[in-house]
């Protein structure tokens, strides 16, 4: 089995990760959920949340993932119990507290043990196994090598980060924002100091511990070749656009790598697409050897936004498009519509209409609603952006 | 008076044999290759007296390997383990020893259920540090075995398998010590740091007093951590029977809840 794994905050970002390709999708519950200041669904979306993906043969795990307080303790039972009747998939956990609670209530929850416990050696996950779990998330800091005597030695399902945002710490074991700004970071508040600047001793130059992302669209095919099962997708707060387009390029590259025809040029094609949407540089962090300088950033953050997402496909009715503008475009601008089962479409844009079917040149406010004329069928949630790469240029 | 018992994690050669006389004192060493976040480290020859040893490192398979090693070849004068990855637990388990097993999970054994159930396979356990003294009072109540306090010292507040200190040398062409202090920009918040080649550790810049806590039932030691104390401040802070609050005001994150959501914070 082979998964890709997506984040979502909410019931739009969940349902747009499905459509685009993911396999699985973790959230946050209401409570006891890690990114805390995400939105994370309510009791109710939870219910549409499994409804839908289970509508499509899919499957949806719940973080249960802090690290509890005593307060926290005498509501955890019923909130798993509502959980496994709700009918998720998983739970993913780092707190034996949690652990222990589905299998002293015999609660019927499969258990992933999350990041956050930093699993890095092979009796570390004999340990949770004996405890039932089922799956672990390996810690961001294992090596190829560690992950292949891992699976060797347990045989246990292995899921591992393929993109997105690194901690500098080992997962669960930095408290810098609970003392700088009293955010607890293992209960959800995490402030990120790790991304601020420092000054060291009395030098003049700025101290950084910033790590740049993660990316593993390289090596996608090794990771199978020794044993990981699910591609995990950071970001439960990202937007819909990182979501799609990041989740579009990993199916694609998957999918290609499962029939045998994965080529380098969709590697370094879907390498772009993803770096540019996400503003970051990436690097494969631990998984080829202790990272370096060059997997830090040092000068601030050196991220370039750009206004690339332009808009998402409502209805399409004949050859006339209705599109809801994210950002600026106008009369002449080159695009490209990328969406669920879709290769992407590249497109000229050479007539823009208001909702009065007047035509304009210009589609300048975000949220505003507009038709392209377009000849070819697009599904509802494509999504529009500027055309920066051309993949003929790969080949 | 009521005193409990001590673990002192050591640094100084001269102050052990200061206090080797003790019976109240157990010292605790961390141990070369397998600790991190110390400017001295102790290989397991080097030890003399009865002794717990100190293995907070992440273990990756490697260091699995290495760890079962030295397990074949402990001494009889160490008498227990304090350690903070699970695999090391799991060799224990299945590993013939005497060893009193202490595990120190830094900053996740937070509430009482955690607590009691690892106390299922160990002796005791260290509660972690980042808990008021209020949350830590019920623990105490309900933990099925006594446990351990962290009771005085820097805390160690992250641990980053990147050798931070290096890779800003490597990238200014500086000679930055592996040992320094830092200092955030926006809020001028200081920190020790200190890096070894198992990685990088950040430290408070002031020790944590947390000394009231020697008076506690249900705790089997108080730990007290010397690192970066100098041997003075430790005799002074054992022998006082006060708790010296006025020397040491640092009360880190005991005396007030952490926020979770910002939207606490804004109410």
């Amino acid at each position: 089995m082979i998964e890709l794994l997506a984040p979502a905050g909410n019931l739009e970002r969940l349902k747009i990760a499905y459509l685009y390709g993911a396999d699985a999708v973790y959230i946050g519950g209401y409570n006891y959920s890690l990114r805390a200041n995400a939105i994370n669904f309510s009791s109710e979306e939870l219910k549409e949340a499994v409804m839908f993906a289970h509508n499509l043969n899919k499957k949806l795990y719940v973080t249960v993932n802090i690290v509890l307080h005593n307060k926290e303790i005498p509501g955890l039972v019923n909130y798993l119990k509502e959980l496994a009747n709700i009918g998720v998939d998983a739970v993913i956990v780092s707190d034996i507290a949690v652990i222990n609670a589905i299998r002293k209530n015999k609660i019927n929850l499969e258990i992933h043990l999350s990041t956050q416990a930093s699993t890095l050696n092979y009796e570390a996950a004999l340990f949770y196994k004996k405890l039932g779990v089922k799956r672990i998330v390996l810690a961001r800091e294992a090596s190829r090598e560690d992950i292949k005597v891992i699976k060797e030695k347990t045989g246990l399902d292995l899921e591992a980060f393929i993109q997105g945002a690194m901690c500098t710490s080992f997962s669960g074991k930095c408290v810098l924002s609970n003392v700088t700004t009293n955010r607890d970071s293992n209960r959800g508040g995490c402030a990120q100091i790790c991304r601020w600047t420092f000054k060291i001793n009395d030098e003049d130059e700025i101290f950084s511990m910033t790590p740049k992302d993660l990316n593993m669209a390289r090596y996608i095919e090794d990771m199978v070749n020794i044993g990981i099962n699910s591609f995990k997708v950071e970001g439960r707060m990202r937007s819909v656009y990182y979501i799609a387009t990041v989740i579009y390029e990993y199916r694609k590259l998957i999918d290609k790598m499962l029939s045998s025809t994965l080529k380098e040029s969709d590697i370094l094609y879907s390498n772009d697409i993803i770096n540019r949407c996400a503003n970051r540089e990436s690097t494969a962090q631990f998984y080829t050897g202790l990272p370096t300088y060059k997997e830090q950033y040092f000068l601030g953050r050196e991220e370039i936004s750009n206004q690339d997402f332009l808009g998402i496909v409502l209805k399409q009715e004949k050859n006339k498009v209705l599109i809801e503008e994210r950002n600026y475009f106008k009369v002449g601008d080159e695009v490209e519509f990328f969406g669920p089962n879709m290769a992407p479409l590249s497109f000229k844009i050479n007539k823009i209409y208001n909702e009065d079917m007047e035509e304009i040149e210009v589609a300048r406010h975000p949220r505003m609603q507009v038709y392209l004329e377009i000849d070819e069928a697009l599904p509802e949630g494509a999504m529009m952006r500027l055309k920066v790469f051309d993949k003929n240029t790969y080949l | 008076m009521k005193k409990n018992k001590i673990i002192l994690l050591v640094q100084s050669e001269d102050l052990i044999q200061k206090l080797k006389e003790e019976s109240n004192i157990t010292f605790l060493f961390p141990i070369k290759g397998f600790s991190v976040g110390f400017p001295k480290t102790f290989d397991i020859e080097e030890i003399k007296e009865n002794a717990f040893i100190f293995v907070n490192r992440i273990m990756d398979n490697q260091a699995i390997l290495e760890f079962k090693k030295l397990l074949d070849k402990l001494p009889k004068n160490i008498k227990g383990i304090v350690f903070d990855d699970l695999g090391v637990l799991n060799v224990l388990m299945n590993t013939p020893n005497n060893l009193v097993k202490i595990l120190y999970l830094n900053h996740l054994n937070c509430n009482y259920e955690s607590i009691n159930a690892y106390l299922e396979f160990v002796d005791s356990v260290v509660v972690s540090t980042d808990i008021t003294f209020e949350e830590i009072d019920e623990i105490l109540k309900k933990a099925i075995k006594p446990v351990v306090l962290y009771t005085f010292g820097y805390v160690n507040i992250m641990y980053s398998r990147r050798t931070l200190i290096t890779n800003y040398n490597d990238y200014y062409k500086k000679k930055v010590a592996n040992l320094a202090s830092l200092e955030d920009t926006i809020t001028s918040h200081k920190f020790k740091i200190i890096e070894d080649p198992y990685g990088t550790v950040i430290y408070t810049s002031k020790p944590f007093n947390a000394l009231n806590l020697r008076k506690k039932d249900n705790v089997l030691y108080n730990l007290i951590n010397t690192v970066f104390l100098t041997d003075e401040e430790v005799l002074n802070i054992l022998n006082n029977p006060l708790d010296l609050e006025d020397l040491y005001p640092y009360k880190y994150l005991s005396e007030k809840p952490t926020i979770v959501k910002i939207k606490e914070e804004e109410k």
